[in-house]
């Protein structure tokens, strides 16, 4: 086989204002001819900057300091505009991460397909309208026809992300980039796409660079896996066993933070008492507009029936757009639902409802720490606001940070000065000001790296031994919510479909949703076998 | 801070605005210490006298030095101008984004109000409110301040829609804070940025509306040296001595290029995604 991309001892900084930051240093990597190479890495490990390098789109403060990247015999590093041009597209192609922001929405998806064949491949307008048909055809788009004529809103983010991988394969690349391409779609979803790009793959026999924060995946979709670490290429080993026996500790400590679900992180399963703390009864929660003449249309969750009791971990999973987070919304009165919520036997009908005594008990856990806070506020602010509330005094605020494992003296940044897991301890360290009895964790560390979630996770499992505090665990990652939690809700298109025990929940009597949500769910790396 | 004026005065157009706000500013402490003459002192013998070694920017129809009226004028203009723009801003960005938060039929009903009021052309708005108040310069500082509120809240709505989705307000108001926490502490503050942009631009607009105002007798009342009130009081001689209407109309222009490229420069200054 034939070396078709060659880097070698590639460095490159970015000058920023403190000076020259090291993005990359002294990569050296090489993808054969027809070959799939994982790149694994942590959120600001320079995977992306990579990819960038490669396609020769750089921004202006990056700096390149030496190395080499080599495109079948052609340095691309010292390439000039025009020939990059006709690199791009026709023999390198890209796959990006949010298919929404990938595609124009001011362009039918039919012509963005036929415009890359139009400039590479030189197609007449018509012929090149007749082959993205049959693109869209090979990457199992249901009705291509129709599909040429829609715009990127009018398709589902499955479709958008199939159209963007058509137009890849359009002039027939010999490497694609792949960009973390199913981390903006939900597990179903993503899953598909894989399985599409595995028979196109057997199918044109393409190189590509598969760039993921998920190990299993990377190297279940990879013949060889490259981990990166801050800019350095830790090791490159064969997939199949990188991840079942690591070497080297960086990798190792990845591994570990993998969650999964033959490794219970709780164990006291039948802790939880009798005691119900919250009841939702018939809740349901319209979305939308509400007009002068009509309710609320959108259903968000319709008619749920759950219960939560004293100290227990309620894992609540399901899809994008399932409506498991507003149900969370509904718990912490953010939305307007209809039926019932009792708070230890007390019933209330609306948020309007919720009184001190009732927020005291329910607190809740955003998904992005960047935007939980507020960028103006001082942490010290920030941690004050929740204890003057609940009957707290301001000199609890150090008991607070060292509860959450940080120094005092973080009392006095702002979040900016924070880093996304210290943000998330922030932001959980408000919630335990008002020592409440239940907290709403809605997606926690779904943006936080894999290391990072795992200490997250184990902070909050401390939390909940000192404190006794129940959670209700939103999460889209099964694997995750199997490791923590004692019983299972699992939604799906606003309703509840299953509810069942953490243990049952790959058992045979379990709903055909959840089982699919199960299947689709990628085997946690370095297990060798698959359940 | 200094990061900030930093990237401030990084850009030509930061620098320029900068530049000229400091020199507007000179001007308005101590512009009557370093006016070379009475602003207000009449010389029969020197009237309509062109630029020269006698009067730095000419002399009007009573003989009065224009350097000195304007220096003098200054005070009577920026202060004004900027308290209007201020007061409008601050009206305008309370309502935007109170309507904002409040949301379904309360931003309905603002915003309807708010469009209403917007589309009676500010001039005239500002032409009815100093009408009915009555002449004078503060009473014009109102009209314009009013003239203004309406735009700002809708500036302020666009930008504080995006800040009510943020997790950090669904925080506030999940563990119960009132309205007054959530719109003032949470809110407010981080709407501020494309706010303070675009107050300064306005200052530009209510510079050249409050000269128009006095311009129209309802501002500023003679002698006062308001630049608006000079350029009106100029136009019966433009063709006798045009210097008289040139040099407040630089003023004026000078200031309002001041104030837009300086609100340039804080655009870009605050840019989050410029920061390199």
């Amino acid at each position: 086989m034939s070396v078709l991309l060659d880097i070698s001892s590639f460095t490159l900084d970015y000058a920023t204002r403190t000076g020259m930051v090291r993005v990359l240093e002294n990569i050296t990597l090489a993808i054969q001819a027809g070959e799939v190479l994982g790149l694994v890495g942590e959120s600001g490990s320079g995977k992306s900057t990579l990819a960038y390098a490669i396609m020769r789109d750089l921004p202006a403060n990056a700096h390149e300091r030496g190395g080499s990247i080599c495109f079948a015999g052609e340095e691309l590093t010292r390439l000039r505009a025009r020939n990059i041009r006709a690199l791009r597209g026709a023999r390198i192609a890209m796959v990006f991460q949010d298919p929404t922001a990938a595609l124009n929405p001011t362009l039918t998806l039919g012509s963005q397909i036929a415009e890359t064949l139009i400039r590479h491949r030189l197609l007449t307008r018509e012929a090149a309208w007749r082959e993205s048909e049959s693109l869209l055809r090979r990457v199992d788009i249901a009705d291509p026809q129709a599909m040429m004529h829609r715009y990127p809103h009018e398709a589902s983010g499955g479709e958008k992300q199939r159209v963007a991988i058509a137009t890849a394969f359009a002039c027939q690349p010999e490497l694609i980039i792949f960009d973390e391409p199913t981390s903006a779609l939900d597990v179903i979803t993503g899953a598909r796409i894989l399985e599409l790009f595995g028979r196109l793959r057997a199918e044109t026999g393409v190189a590509a660079l598969f760039i993921s924060h998920d190990l299993a995946l990377v190297s279940r979709i990879g013949d060889r896996v490259a981990v990166l670490e801050r800019g350095r290429v830790v090791e490159t080993k064969p997939a199949d066993t990188v991840f079942i026996s690591p070497t080297e500790p960086y990798t190792r400590a990845l591994v570990a933070a993998v969650p999964r679900p033959s490794r219970r992180l709780v164990h006291d399963d039948d802790a939880p008492g009798e005691a119900k703390v919250v009841q939702l009864l018939d809740i349901s929660v319209r979305y939308g507009r509400p007009s002068f003449f009509r309710r609320r249309q959108t259903l968000g969750a319709s008619q749920v029936n759950l219960d939560i009791c004293e100290k227990e971990i309620l894992g609540i999973v399901g899809e994008s757009g399932s409506g498991k987070s507003t149900l969370g919304r509904a718990m912490t009165g953010l939305a307007a639902f209809e039926g019932e919520i009792r708070l230890r036997g007390r019933r209330l009908t609306g948020p309007g409802q919720m009184d001190r005594s009732y927020r005291h008990a329910v607190q809740i856990v955003f998904q992005h720490p960047d935007a939980s806070l507020n960028p103006r506020q001082r942490v010290a602010d920030i941690l004050a606001r929740p204890l003057a509330l609940f009957g707290g005094a301001a000199a609890e605020i150090p008991r607070l940070l060292e509860q959450v494992r940080l120094p005092p003296s973080y009392a006095r940044r702002y979040p900016h000065q924070l880093s996304g897991g210290e943000k998330q301890r922030v932001a959980i360290a408000r919630a335990f000001a008002a020592k409440p009895a239940l907290v709403v964790c809605d997606e926690v560390t779904a943006s936080l790296d894999v290391s990072v979630q795992a200490q997250v996770i184990a902070l909050l499992l401390a939390l909940r031994a000192e404190h006794g505090t129940a959670y209700a665990f939103i999460s889209h990652d099964l694997n995750l919510v199997r490791q923590i939690a004692h019983r299972i809700a699992v939604m799906r298109r606003g309703r509840l479909v299953d509810l069942r025990a953490a243990a049952s929940i790959a058992g045979p009597d379990a709903h055909a949703y959840t089982r699919e949500l199960t299947a689709a769910c990628p085997v946690p790396v370095g297990e060798e076998t698959s359940q | 801070m200094s990061d900030f004026t930093y990237r401030l005065l990084r850009t030509p157009q930061g620098v320029l605005g900068a530049a000229i706000l400091v020199a507007l500013g000179i001007v308005c402490t101590i512009g009557p210490a370093i006016a070379p003459a009475d602003p207000e002192a009449m010389n029969v013998l020197g009237r309509f006298k062109p630029p020269g070694a006698q009067f730095l920017l000419g002399s009007d129809d009573f003989g009065r030095d224009m350097l000195s009226r304007l220096l003098v004028g200054a005070r009577g203009t920026i202060p004004l101008a900027l308290g209007a723009t201020l007061l409008g801003t601050l009206a305008g960005a309370v309502i935007g984004t109170l309507s904002a938060y409040l949301g379904g039929r309360w931003d309905e009903a603002i915003m309807r109000t708010t469009d209403a009021v917007l589309a009676v052309p500010g001039l005239l708005l500002a032409l009815l409110v100093a009408n009915t108040l009555g002449k004078g310069s503060f009473n014009a500082m109102l009209a314009i301040a009013v003239a203004f509120a309406p735009g700002m809240a809708r500036v302020t709505r666009s930008v504080a829609l995006t800040v009510r989705r943020q997790d950090y307000v669904s925080a506030a108001i999940a563990r119960g804070e009132g309205v007054a926490w959530v719109v003032f502490r949470e809110m407010l503050p981080n709407v501020a940025a494309p706010v303070v942009v675009e107050t300064t631009i306005r200052v530009a607009f209510a510079v050249m509306l409050f000269a128009t105002l006095s311009f129209l007798g309802l501002g500023a009342q003679p002698p006062a040296s308001e630049w608006g009130l000079m350029v009106a009081q100029a136009r019966a001689f433009i063709h006798q001595a045009p210097w008289m209407i040139i040099a407040p109309g630089a003023a004026i222009a000078l200031a309002a290029i001041g104030f837009n490229l300086f609100g340039d420069g804080l655009r870009d200054a605050l840019n989050p995604r410029d920061a390199r």
